[in-house]
């Protein structure tokens, strides 16, 4: 299988997360990135595929800072190519990250080898909608399922479970090439130790491909970032179930709601 | 009559004597080369350096033997079993040159009055210490003592060969008219056994004896490297080249080591010489499974199960020239990965072992080997990625590590901007954990009042990487030092103290320093010397009856036993001591990373609930006092766990002196 894994780094909230001076976005100064865990989970189901099936693995992201790191470790995990994206990209927003990507990975030739497999976080902590997928297949003009659990490839398709809310599941299949948005790996993602990690370092080497550049400002923008406001009050209503039956409709009357 | 001047079916004694030695021999030295061949198939690390050190070490451990002391029912009989073995032994060697060559103007050793007596006592002596052994496997068996049937043969053998001595001593005395009797009293004892026989039948006895004492030791020679009575001739070299004789107790490095050793053992040539050596050496004893918390609340783990699934492992595979197929894997298979992360590395069975075996760094090889293939369990992979990229076990933010003084407004100097005497290197638990921040601000206070000038090193502290390493994760342990060590370059400061004992083990004997290493002192030391010197006065004397906890790497590692002692002393408390105290100390089962590890099974009993019980039991002593803040996380679990509460208070030393020296108005009410 020729498997793609894209990766991307997210604020990481163990620090405590203030809005920048321009109130659009976070405050870069104090700002600090970590992988996803779902990118985690994406790295994690390629490697075990490619464990299963046999293929490779090609990790790729767009550069920002510290992006290196999760590049070598993906390599130390197993991944056999790690591909760094350059290029003026400025703050690249889902759709024109999608369209750099879709460029990168169409870079062979229009048509991708039928036996191809993308992978990418079903969502992150900053893209809760998790937007670059769907951009993503849209450009590449290919199948995408997101929330995916589990992975099994059959012949030209793919059977994929998916995982909503409530916990219920579907299963899906879809033909290859596909795109598909992973929520958690088969196994949790294993532990690679900082000497592979170092080893990786020292004997791999991280690719970089011109990307281009941004080609259009985004469509949707940032109109005011703010941390939640408290809103309203909570009342406790105490005494005897008579009581509180009758301060509760007192409330309902007088707030006009009854 | 000279025993080798027969013949038997026309072959005459001396050539008997020969072939015999020879074939003994032979087999002997073939047995020995193979194994010594097993030992070089190890990984290469020194442990020459330092010989006189090491000379030192051995003659005290192996002619003296204190550790075998330390259990009383078998420390004397072994001590003169060991001892008979080395005078007999010497005897033999000379009995076999006289009797292989007739022709030597030299008496035969029982020949000689003074040798004749001394062979005579000993017998003796031997012969009690085996009844005392054979009567302790058989009525009285310490738990986890290896009752083998190869143990049973050895002591017979080592029977025989007093009974021989005995005897041929008795008939020597009637064949040669009773001269000798004066020096041989106890051979003198059952001369009436033979008052009957001729002397030419008590000549014949005389020989018969001197025959089967010298078949059974060359009988013995043979079985001797097959058995588990190999320890006999591996232990004495395992002691002589024992890490701990030149170096700190435990210490995990590997000096001289020509390949990478990071990865640990898969195969047992991964492993190190000596750590194959130490299957060698082992003699089945079962003093570290005794000794082994783990094995005492009923995980997995027995050390000596780790060292002899070695010897097994590598003696039947090795020998056989097995490579790859059919072999079992030593990690997952021979042994198993919850007998490895069972272990809190407590060094108590070190601390314990008579022949010096280093089990710790055994399991700490093969821990690496798990770790190096991702089989770590989930908390602990959280913690690694936790330390990886905050420098702490507790997932907060590296900013945040000083904050258990920001936030109280405690003015603490910064290190890397002001020079001071002593930094303080507060470590994880005291900095994080919710239930150690108003005891590590206690000490700040305490420092405070001592007027000692100290200083933290505030966010670029990291995990000092002591559980790291012994987690077997060598490389991040490596990250953290690194990182540590950057962050002391740039501060000034004289000396260095630590809150927890497994931070001052790593800093004081596993961190590489520019320049001259600076003192490394643990907090209770540092107020020991405080109080003893009077800059530190005390406002008000305690009382009452409390009992100390020695953490593992403050005691076994690192030898300080009294200072914690002296502190509570001046504080006008009285000590009881636990049973298991000192060097014997039960481990809290945090150590080793444990504490990061959650049980996946029930056990009997946790470590730590032990331990509280012990205290408990103490009658009328109402603290538990700890110097570890590890300590006090698990001691307070388990009061609670044990259902202790309100029975037992658990207090970390800092408290009990900031509640000595504290200003009368600044108590609260």
């Amino acid at each position: 299988m020729n498997i793609f894994v894209l990766l991307r780094l997210a604020p990481d909230t163990v620090e405590e997360l203030e809005i920048g001076g321009d109130g659009k976005s976070l405050d870069a100064d104090i700002l600090r990135f970590k992988p996803n865990d779902p990118d985690e989970h994406a790295v994690e189901e390629a490697v075990l595929l490619k464990e299963k099936h046999g293929g490779t693995v090609t990790v790729a992201a767009l550069e920002t800072p510290e992006v290196d790191d999760i590049l070598y470790t993906a390599l130390a995990k197993g991944a056999d190519r790690a591909v760094k994206l350059t290029g003026d990209l400025g703050a690249a927003q889902s759709e024109a990250a999608a369209r750099l990507l879709a460029g990168f990975l169409k870079a062979g030739g229009p048509a991708l080898a039928p036996d191809t497999l993308i992978l990418l976080r079903s969502q992150s902590i900053d893209d809760l909608e998790g937007e670059v997928g769907p951009y993503l297949a849209e450009a590449l003009g290919l199948p995408y399922a997101c929330v995916v659990t589990q992975v099994a490839p059959a012949g030209g398709a793919v059977k994929v479970t998916r995982e909503f809310s409530g916990g219920l599941r579907g299963e899906f299949t879809l033909p290859l090439p596909a795109v598909l948005g992973i929520q958690s790996a088969e196994k949790p993602p294993r532990y690679v130790p900082i000497a592979k990690v170092r080893a990786a370092m020292k004997t791999a080497r991280i690719e970089t491909v011109d990307a281009g550049a941004v080609e259009q400002p985004a469509r949707v923008g940032v109109e005011r970032m703010y941390k939640p406001e408290a809103a309203g009050r909570a009342v406790m209503i105490e005494g005897a179930p008579e009581e509180v039956a009758d301060k509760v409709v007192e409330l309902l009357s007088k707030n006009s709601v009854i | 009559m000279d025993p080798v001047k027969f013949s038997l079916f026309g072959l005459p004694g001396v050539a008997l004597l020969w072939a015999l030695a020879l074939a003994a021999f032979a087999v002997f030295g073939w047995r020995i080369a193979r194994l010594i061949g097993l030992l070089r198939q190890g990984r290469y690390e020194n442990r020459f350096d330092r010989l006189p050190r090491r000379l030192g070490h051995f003659l005290k451990h192996v002619l003296l033997q204190p550790r075998l002391f330390n259990e009383r029912s078998i420390g004397l009989p072994h001590f003169l079993i060991f001892w008979g073995f080395v005078v007999y032994a010497l005897c033999f060697n000379w009995a076999l040159i006289r009797g292989l060559a007739p022709f030597l103007p030299i008496p035969y050793p029982d020949e000689v009055p003074a040798v004749a007596l001394f062979l005579d006592v000993f017998a003796v002596l031997v012969l009690v210490s085996l009844g005392v052994a054979v009567a302790r496997r058989l009525f009285y068996a310490p738990p986890h003592l290896h009752l083998s049937f190869d143990a049973n043969l050895i002591l017979s053998l080592i029977g025989m060969l007093m009974v021989s001595t005995l005897v041929g001593g008795a008939a020597r005395i009637v064949a040669e008219g009773g001269r000798s009797a004066a020096w041989t009293p106890f051979s003198g004892l059952l001369a009436g056994l033979f008052s009957g026989a001729s002397r030419e039948t008590a000549h014949h006895i005389v020989a018969a004896a001197w025959w089967v004492h010298m078949l059974t030791v060359l009988g013995f020679l043979v079985y001797l490297p097959f058995s588990k009575h190999l320890h006999l001739l591996a232990s004495p070299f395992n002691v002589f080249f024992n890490a701990s004789a030149t170096r700190a107790v435990g210490d995990l490095g590997t000096p001289g080591a020509k390949e990478d050793l990071t990865a640990g053992a898969s195969r047992w040539q991964e492993l190190t010489w000596k750590q194959i050596l130490g299957g060698f050496s082992c003699a089945e004893c079962g003093r570290c499974d005794r000794s082994c918390p783990a094995a005492g609340s009923g995980y997995p783990l027995l050390p000596q199960q780790i060292i002899q699934k070695v010897k097994d492992h590598v003696v039947r595979h090795g020998l056989n020239g097995a490579n790859g197929n059919g072999v079992p894997k030593l990690v997952g298979e021979v042994i198993t990965p919850a007998e490895l992360w069972a272990c809190a590395t407590c060094m108590a069975c070190m601390n314990c072992c008579a022949v010096w075996n280093e089990q710790v760094s055994v399991i700490v090889a093969l821990r690496r080997h798990l770790v190096s293939q991702g089989e770590v369990d989930r908390t602990v992979q959280d913690m690694l990625g936790n330390l990886q990229r905050y420098g702490n076990s507790f997932g907060k933010s590296d900013r945040m590590r000083a904050r258990w003084a920001q936030a109280s407004g405690l003015k603490i100097k910064d290190a890397r901007k002001e020079p001071v005497d002593y930094l303080w290197f507060v470590g994880d638990y005291a900095s994080y954990d919710p239930r150690c921040e108003e005891i590590t601000r206690k000490t700040a206070r305490v420092f405070a009042r001592a007027g000692l000038d100290y200083g933290l090193l505030y966010e670029a502290e990291r995990n000092a990487g002591n559980d790291v390493r012994r987690v077997g994760e060598e490389g991040l342990f490596e990250v953290l030092k690194e990182k540590n060590q950057q962050a002391f370059q740039k501060a000034r400061f004289q000396r260095i103290v630590t809150t927890d004992p497994h931070t001052l083990n790593t800093l004081r004997h596993e961190y590489a320093w520019e320049g001259a290493r600076p003192e490394v002192r643990h907090y209770t030391e540092v107020l020991d010397e405080l109080l003893q010197g009077s800059k530190l006065p005390l406002r008000q004397k305690l009382s009452g009856r409390v009992t100390y906890h020695d953490p593992c790497y403050l005691g076994r590692y690192n030898g300080v036993y009294d200072a914690p002692r002296r502190i509570l002393g001046a504080l006008g408390l009285e000590l009881v001591e636990m049973p298991r105290s000192r060097d014997k100390s039960y481990c809290c089962g945090a150590g080793g990373g444990r504490i990061w590890m959650e049980d996946a099974e029930k056990v009997q009993e946790r470590p730590a609930e032990s331990r509280v019980r012990e205290a408990v039991a103490l009658g009328g002593v109402s603290t538990l006092v700890v110097a570890c803040p590890k300590d006090l996380a698990m001691f307070r679990d388990a009061v609670k766990t044990t259902g202790n509460e309100g029975r037992l208070a658990v207090k970390d030393i800092a408290e009990l002196i900031d509640e000595a020296t504290a200003e009368p108005e600044a108590k609260p009410a």
